[in-house]
């Protein structure tokens, strides 16, 4: 019973994590389409005219990009600690100090996702446009919640990970 | 108002107690920003900036250029750009005594330049060109302090990741500050060659010769790298030239990096997938302490530190240049704790101001001011200085980043050679920073006569 429980545990945790790993390569993939957009616009103002709107464009792509980037970096570890100060430290106190960073992200990725989710309803609700092209700014709102969401679940299973840990040490 | 100020300053302490227990940098600068801004205004205007504050900083266009360079990075590793500049570089510079190595400071700095990492330039390289020095029988310490060393190239050689987030925090024109690091960066190349080859004739052992190569060999060498520095020629000269923004410009960099890799055939799925990811994770990073140092600024301009600090330090009765130097010797204790980038993003908030005010406020002119140039110079020159001294970290003990990272991969040295190997580098750029600190011309020659 309880062995069939932890694989379908590991299960979930392995969806969970191509899921992440999955919204990052779709994340990649939206920053190749903003490379090509301005290879375009480079080739394009060299022998005709620049592609209309490609600064808005590239501000745009890029910053939803970068938000679909954030679970990834959170389920790998990718974000940047100072190390130093506790490399003596007992395994124990680690897999503490992992917790709390994980209790950390998982409060923020929540916070900015509430908070993210009102900026959505503003943004739609007084209908604000690049300048250029008119592309509402709600439209990049929407993939940007799912990474925050994303985020949250990757959280999570760094926490649950802290959590085993510090129950083996 | 003074109650801000220590609000302010109690922020910090908890900030560096946050980071001492290893909260990532990040989370820790969004924690003591988000709670400061809160406790200093309360909780409905935070909430409401929360709306679109990390929106706002992750579409700023100056940015955009970041995960550009950093996929272009990316991409280079995986399609062998590096074997290719430390074959030709070899071919041109192995038959002397040291040759080897000074091939390998040559294909570092170029490959720094384009992959913008310095942790990656050390360790790609490293896998590259340990193997020869090993074969042709290098001391431990000079092969692998050579690779450890090149390393930090990059960040001076643009497109610099470091160097554009730098400009993006004191306002300066990234075009203006890639212009001034040129000249100091080709400097540190040729001081790193310089220090090989006084190494060799001290202990000629410890850096024999190369086989004097064929001529087809050279030849063939040399046509191999032309494609690469083709490109680098292609994105950094045509930023020069004003042909192009950055942004473009980096994307043409992906375009013809992706465009050889495929040539080679070095192009296929899983390569792409590797590329993709490791953008991911590096721009993800990078990004996410980016949000964090916006928050921690509001927090702080709103308490008045940085104002303070500068205040503070003008009143002291110091003299310009002894702060300088107390700053920068700041940044490479710094260095010692922290990645560069983190760094900067922490520090120079709160240095830089207080540079402004000892130079007499941000529209300062040449005439009078504190440090004998304008303020615009001051921010291209002290730019400069800042980004040397924090990649010095990465080869000093008790963290040096680089040295971990070739010493896992030349397992038969111990890591204290590969630090012994690394001094007379870390001397080296000692004496670039003096040159520097004693001739801001040679940083502000370029940008003077190009704008």
């Amino acid at each position: 019973m309880s062995g069939s429980n932890t694989k379908q545990r590991a299960g979930l945790h392995g969806f969970a994590r191509s899921l992440v790993t999955g919204w990052a390569i779709l994340g990649g993939v939206i920053l190749l389409c903003v490379v090509l957009l301005n290879v375009v616009s480079v080739i394009g103002s060299t022998f005709w005219a620049p592609f209309p709107g490609d600064f808005e464009m590239t501000e745009v792509g890029v910053a939803v990009a970068a938000f679909m980037f954030l679970p990834y970096c959170q389920l790998t570890d990718a974000n940047v600690t100072a190390d130093i100060f506790t490399a003596n430290a007992s395994r124990r106190w680690v897999a503490v100090f992992a917790l709390l960073a994980s209790v950390g992200a998982l409060g923020f990725s929540l916070l900015l996702l509430w908070r993210m989710y009102a900026g959505l309803l503003d943004q739609k609700a007084y209908g604000y446009t690049t300048t250029i092209l008119q592309f509402p700014h709600w439209v990049a709102f929407v993939p940007i919640l799912m990474s925050l969401a994303l985020l949250a679940l990757a959280a999570a299973l760094t926490l649950r990970d802290s959590l085993t840990k510090l129950s083996e040490s | 108002m003074a109650d801000a100020l220590m609000t302010g300053f109690a922020g910090l302490v908890v900030l560096i107690l946050l980071i001492a227990i290893r909260m990532p940098i990040a989370l820790a600068m969004i924690i003591v920003g988000g709670v400061g801004v809160t406790l200093l205004n309360g909780t409905a205007i935070f909430m409401a900036q929360l709306k679109t504050l990390a929106y706002g900083q992750f579409s700023i266009y100056d940015l955009s250029v970041v995960p550009m360079f950093v996929l272009m990075g990316a991409l280079a590793t995986q399609a062998g750009l590096s074997k290719d500049m430390f074959r030709a570089a070899n071919a041109w510079l192995g038959w002397l005594r040291g040759g080897t190595a000074m091939a390998a400071i040559a294909a570092c700095a170029i490959f720094g330049a384009v992959c913008g990492s310095s942790l990656a330039t050390a360790s790609t390289m490293g896998k590259v060109a340990l193997p020869e020095l090993a074969r042709y029988r290098y001391s431990g310490a000079l092969a692998t302090g050579t690779l450890a060393a090149g390393g930090v190239l990059g960040i001076l050689i643009p497109p610099s990741v470091v160097l554009i987030i730098y400009s993006i925090i004191v306002e300066a024109n990234i075009v203006t500050m890639f212009m001034a690091a040129l000249i100091p960066g080709i400097m540190a190349v040729l001081l790193f060659l310089l220090t090989i080859a006084i190494y060799v004739t001290i202990w000629p052992e410890a850096g024999p010769r190369g086989d004097p190569n064929t001529r087809a060999e050279f030849i063939s060498a040399t046509l191999g790298v032309i494609p690469v520095l083709a490109i680098f020629l292609l994105v950094i000269g045509g930023i020069y030239a004003g042909f192009y923004n950055p942004t473009p410009a980096a994307a043409v960099g992906v375009f013809l990096v992706w465009l050889y890799g495929t040539f080679r055939g070095q192009m296929g799925l899983k390569a792409m997938r590797i590329s993709l990811l490791e953008t991911a994770s590096t721009t993800g990073m990078i990004y996410l302490i980016l949000l964090g140092a916006e928050m921690l600024k509001i927090f702080m301009s709103r308490a008045g530190v940085p104002q303070a600090t500068a205040e503070w330090m003008a009143n002291s009765g110091l003299a310009p240049m002894t702060v300088l130097l107390l700053l920068l010797v700041a940044l490479i204790a710094l260095g010692c704790l922290m990645d560069s980038l983190s760094m900067i993003l922490l520090a120079i908030p709160f240095f830089w101001p207080v540079l402004v005010e000892l130079n007499g406020g941000l529209y300062q002119m040449a005439e009078g001011s504190g440090f004998g140039m304008s303020t615009e110079d001051l921010k291209i020159w002290f730019g400069i200085l800042a980004l040397i001294v924090v990649e010095l970290g990465l080869i000093t003990p008790p963290v040096g980043m680089n040295v971990f990272v070739i010493s896992a991969l030349a397992q038969n040295v111990p890591m204290s050679e590969t630090f012994k190997g690394v001094m007379p580098f870390f001397l080296a750029e000692l004496v670039r920073v003096a040159i520097l600190l004693a001739f801001p011309v040679i940083v502000l020659w370029l940008p003077h006569i190009l704008s």
